[in-house]
């Protein structure tokens, strides 16, 4: 149903709009004959005209302007219901006028209904054209404001995302633990264990300042990740060992903050650290035309318990690129002779 | 008072490192060994016997409740770990107590205080009750066996199919054969049963490795497996069977 038709006080606004275009056209036609003549003929007339007028909007919505319409086709298509509907109003003017003849003879309607039925019909197009253009005005408008709402929706997730990504980030047991390891130096090592502290406070402060950029240099979040390997190192010893390849193209890259930690907290806490000998975690990024590629690798245990698979990191960030990047995106995981990999391609921005 | 002897595991060199030096302290408690990940402490623990294990949950290969299942069950337990999450699962297993990373010497002295007065009552844990704690976390993921000072690690996905040898379990995967000792009853409670089915008196058969039945003799219905082993069904175990395949 039209919108206006399925709402009693729209539709009375409706027609009250027609009012003055009714008076009008009554107005015009009163220097012709008189007063009482032209508003009996032309007011009902003018709210008949109202209704059909609302076809225009069904038109408007099965012919819509967009990219498939064609000036061509949007004008005859505009020209043929204009026709058919002023046409038919006036046949139906040419009924009323007959109704008026028997009503009421003395107003004498026939002959200047007759005298000015081509200008009528005349009226009526534009006026079905002018109710065509205030149609495709009001789809317009709904459609950017439909677009508007979804652009919102959509920086709200990826908002949410981001929140739950950094609220994911500092994992309370990796705290505990550190926590643990300079409870232990203390004693053995101040120094070690002052340095501990140092290097956990920069882990913490860097995550949450790099957390509230929109993007930052990739060698930013690679210098973060050195942080938590280097706290990391101090628990595990000589079994986390760590060898980096990127090219500085790559590094001066930009990227959603804290993408690459949450890969390399995977590759330690469920890699390297279910390991009895330990491993080496491969980290690379290097830049191939529009695209920048970061992979991150791990050894891993092949017959680790399911409960101790990443998961729930890895779909957030699948989450995170596709909602920022969309189809430009893909990460890539894979599992095959005891190493895990990920792999993350992105467009390559670089900072103005 | 006789010494405590007392075995640390914990794969994090300084973790071990802050037990040694808060337990100097407590001249009664000895330590008799240091193990650095899973495999070691049961070895370890098996044949030393300590008396009591300070044992983190976390760690490579084997975590603290599995090296619990594989050794002897008459050991005092404490747990150390970062996690606060496993409580319950450990006082099911009867740990005297549950230490969370980082911990401060005066806690580290009451869990030993309950320690002394549960090992000075001898205590033990009665038989069987471990497993019990253990049950809780099914399906079972993997099936711990110890082989003598070896332990196999074997996640269910490899099994191919279970044999029943009185007292003892015999798992077969990737064609090796390992000796459990549980029965076959027991083990069927445990496992996946949209996976495993028990297909004859014997033996339980991990369904992704059934290539198809055939029919023997008059009601006779054999499991020929993918490896093209061949085991024999029941009449109730056939019922089972078509029941999952359904």
């Amino acid at each position: 149903m039209h919108p206006i038709l399925s709402d009693r006080r729209r539709l009375a606004l409706y027609l009250l709009g027609w009012l003055p275009i009714g008076l009008l056209l009554t107005a015009g036609l009163s220097a012709r004959t008189s007063w009482p003549t032209a508003a009996a003929l032309l007011l009902p007339l003018s709210l008949v005209f109202a209704f059909m007028s609302l076809n225009a909007g069904y038109l408007c919505r099965v012919f819509p302007i967009d990219a498939r319409a064609t000036i061509w086709r949007t004008v005859i298509v505009q020209v043929v219901a204009a026709t058919m509907v002023s046409t038919i109003w006036i046949a139906i003017g040419a009924g009323w006028v007959g109704a008026l003849n028997l009503i009421a003879p003395d107003l004498r309607a026939g002959a200047v209904f007759s005298e000015r039925r081509l200008l009528l019909f005349v009226i009526g197009a534009l006026l079905f054209w002018l109710a065509s253009i205030l149609h495709y005005l009001l789809i317009a408008f709904e459609a950017s404001q439909q677009a508007e709402r979804r652009a919102i929706e959509l920086s709200l997730l990826t908002r949410d995302a981001e929140l739950k990504a950094l609220r994911a980030q500092i994992d309370p047991h990796f705290l505990f633990n550190s926590l643990h390891s300079i409870s232990a130096l203390t004693t053995v090592d101040p120094a070690a264990a002052r340095r501990m502290c140092l290097l956990l406070a920069d882990f913490l402060r860097e995550t949450l300042r790099l957390g509230a950029n929109n993007r930052i240099p990739l060698a930013d979040e690679f210098a973060l990740a050195d942080r938590f390997l280097e706290i990391e190192r101090v628990r595990l010893g000589p079994r986390l060992q760590v060898t980096r390849e990127t090219d500085p193209q790559a590094t001066a890259c930009l990227v959603p903050p804290l993408l690459i930690q949450p890969l390399v907290e995977n590759a330690v806490v469920h890699g390297v650290s279910q390991l009895v000998e330990g491993g080496t975690i491969r980290i690379a990024a290097s830049r191939g035309g529009p695209t920048l590629t970061i992979k991150v690798e791990n050894p891993c245990d092949p017959d680790r318990p399911r409960r101790q698979r990443a998961g729930l990191g890895l779909d957030l960030l699948k989450k995170r690129v596709v909602t920022q990047f969309g189809a430009e995106a893909t990460v890539l995981v894979e599992e095959a002779d005891g190493r895990f990999r990920v792999e993350v391609r992105i467009p390559a921005e670089v900072a103005a | 008072m006789s010494q405590i002897q007392t075995v640390i595991v914990d794969d994090e060199a300084l973790a071990r490192g802050v037990l040694r030096e808060m337990l100097a302290g407590h001249p009664d408690v000895e330590i008799a060994a240091e193990c650095g990940n899973g495999f070691e402490a049961v070895k370890v623990v098996s044949e030393m016997r300590p008396d009591l294990l300070l044992l983190d949950i976390q760690m490579p290969k084997l975590d603290g409740f599995e090296v619990l299942e594989l050794v002897a069950n008459d050991v005092t337990v404490i747990f150390v770990t970062a996690y606060d999450q496993y409580a319950i699962r450990a006082f099911e297993v009867h740990a005297v107590d549950y230490l969370l990373k980082p911990y401060s010497p005066e806690r580290l002295a009451e869990a030993l205080d309950r320690a002394r007065a549960r090992i000075a009552a001898k205590d033990k844990v009665p038989e069987g009750l471990v497993a019990a704690g253990r049950a809780r976390q099914t399906p079972l993921e993997r099936i711990l066996i110890r082989d003598r000072a070896d332990v196999h690690v074997i996640p269910v996905e490899k099994i191919d199919y279970l044999e029943s040898q009185d007292d003892y379990v015999s798992v077969k995967a990737a064609g090796k054969s390992y000796l459990k000792e549980q029965t076959l009853a027991e083990l069927e409670t445990l496992l996946d049963k949209e996976v495993f089915v028990r297909i004859h008196r014997r033996y339980i058969l991990n369904i992704a490795r059934l290539s198809r039945i055939e029919l023997a003799v008059k009601d006779n219905r054999i499991a020929i497996l993918v490896d093209g082993s061949k085991l024999p069904i029941s009449r109730s175990g056939y019922a089972r069977l078509k029941e999952l395949l359904k």
